[in-house]
């Protein structure tokens, strides 16, 4: 009698041994696979993935304007007045895009100001444009210089910062045109613009508005040098 | 008596069983786990390479259309002399924008890291920065560049040049050292500006990144691949 529970306690006792390491075992594996996808090779890859993606789908938005446009033309081959009408319409739409229109629409203002101790550089306004245009900033202007695709930001003397050949004032007021929250966060995030900003300190106002105007940019962009290769 | 010793028997077997298990599993654990990795590696790959492809695709088609834009253009054009100004200045705005491959005289400058550590404490003053490019950029367009690219991509007005970590990205698409910044224009004067006394490029030096610049008969600077799209801002008549 003595001898069959000695047998089964120490069977039973076995048993249980082996059921806790195995459950151990269970969940070491579980907490593997999870190490196992956060490894940096796999994380490289879907970044790749998610920007091929990206381009590949404005590639799509590209092709279907083209599309469109080419049905466009089509429909009025025989029509040579309308033809032209959608000629204009497409210059007025780069037009658009280059700066050469006065635009509206919600964004953000944001003053900088010279103060006691520090004034307003070159530095501080090549950023901001830089940031805004991260942010998706569809038209940018400062002291109502639009800023466009050849347009320079300079350092002349001590007073002055030169935009578009003009030399312009402290106090600077940048405006962009574009999703408000995005253009806010773009420049409020920690560590970000206004935070280098108050670092240095250097005077810096912002405020997110639902219309802001953007004035077109009087110049016109030309080439001398550059031309197109077929 | 026997049975004790059965009963003892029947545990170590057990105990050995129990480690003879772990081991073997500790050992499944680890090929599998690695195994797993590799192949959601490659099936990652295999996806990056299918987007990949079908962007490809996609290019080419739209290089098609846009031939073929092109075209109806200018059969819309020969009707009047009007329309024949309205096309040429839609390709100027093309062009503009960044549309178009150009080509014509400029400089080429070439920005590395400092090769041997400087004799100066701040190491990251003798490597190149996004604000170094977007400095250089800016100095390009005061001089009178008409186009300019960093490592192939375009520079437009849409373009944000972008820091996260040490790595720099230029209209989303990583960009790495050497910084080869292409500008079209006259090349005396972007010459001379950029090597002007106290001018960026002077900065660039003192701090010990090693700064290349060439004169060039000819560049070509690649189109912007990217869209304009806008979705805030209208026209104001």
């Amino acid at each position: 009698m003595k001898g069959k529970y000695t047998m089964i306690i120490s069977i039973g006792l076995a048993t249980l041994i082996l059921t806790t390491v195995m459950f151990t075992q269970f969940k070491t594996v579980e907490q593997t696979d999870i190490t196992a996808i956060e490894t940096m090779r796999e994380t490289e890859l879907r970044t790749e993935l998610a920007n091929w993606k990206t381009k590949y789908e404005e590639m799509e938005i590209k092709l279907t304007e083209t599309e469109s446009k080419i049905a466009e033309y089509q429909s009025q081959v025989s029509n040579s007045a309308e033809s032209e009408t959608i000629l204009e319409k497409e210059l007025n739409e780069t037009d658009m895009y280059l700066g050469y229109k006065k635009l509206q629409g919600e964004g953000i203002e944001v003053v900088l100001k010279d103060n006691s101790n520090t004034a307003i550089d070159r530095w501080d306004l090549l950023s901001i444009v830089n940031e805004l245009k991260l942010a998706g900033a569809e038209a940018i202007s400062i002291n109502g210089e639009r800023i466009v695709s050849n347009t320079e930001i300079a350092t002349v003397g001590t007073q002055f910062i030169l935009i578009n050949g003009n030399r312009i004032p402290a106090p600077f007021t940048v405006k962009a045109i574009g999703d408000k929250k995005y253009l806010e966060s773009a420049i409020t995030i920690k560590g970000g613009y206004i935070d280098e900003m108050k670092l240095y300190e250097k005077t810096v106002e912002y405020e997110v508005k639902d219309i802001v105007e953007i004035p077109a940019y009087s110049g016109k962009i030309k080439f001398e040098y550059a031309e197109e290769n077929k | 008596m026997q049975e004790k010793k059965i009963a003892a028997l029947l545990g170590i077997m057990c105990f050995m069983l129990t480690v003879g298990i772990c081991v073997q599993m500790r050992t499944v654990t680890s090929t599998a786990s690695r195994m797993g990795r590799t192949y959601a590696e490659n099936e990652l790959r295999d996806s990056v390479l299918k987007w990949k492809e079908k962007y490809d695709l996609a290019y080419d088609n739209l290089e098609t259309k846009e031939a073929k834009l092109d075209k109806l253009r200018e059969t819309a054009s020969t009707s009047s002399e009007a329309s024949e100004n309205v096309k040429a200045g839609l390709e100027q705005n093309n062009m503009a924008l960044g549309f178009t491959e150009v080509i014509g005289s400029g400089i080429t400058i070439t920005l590395k890291d400092a090769e041997v550590a400087t004799n100066k404490l701040d190491l990251s003053s003798s490597l190149v920065h996004y604000s170094d490019l977007i400095e250089v950029i800016n100095a390009l367009k005061n001089a009178g560049a008409e186009a300019v690219s960093v490592n192939g991509e375009r520079i437009v007005n849409v373009t944000a040049i972008t820091c996260a970590g040490n790595i720099i990205k230029i209209n989303n698409e990583k960009v790495g050292v050497p910084f080869v910044i292409n500008a079209i224009g006259s090349s005396e004067k972007l010459y001379g500006a950029l090597t002007m006394h106290g001018g960026y490029i002077d900065k660039l030096k003192e701090d010990g990144v090693t700064v290349e610049i060439e004169k060039k008969d000819t560049i070509t600077i690649p189109k912007y691949n990217g869209v304009y799209k806008f979705e805030y801002a209208k026209v104001v008549e």
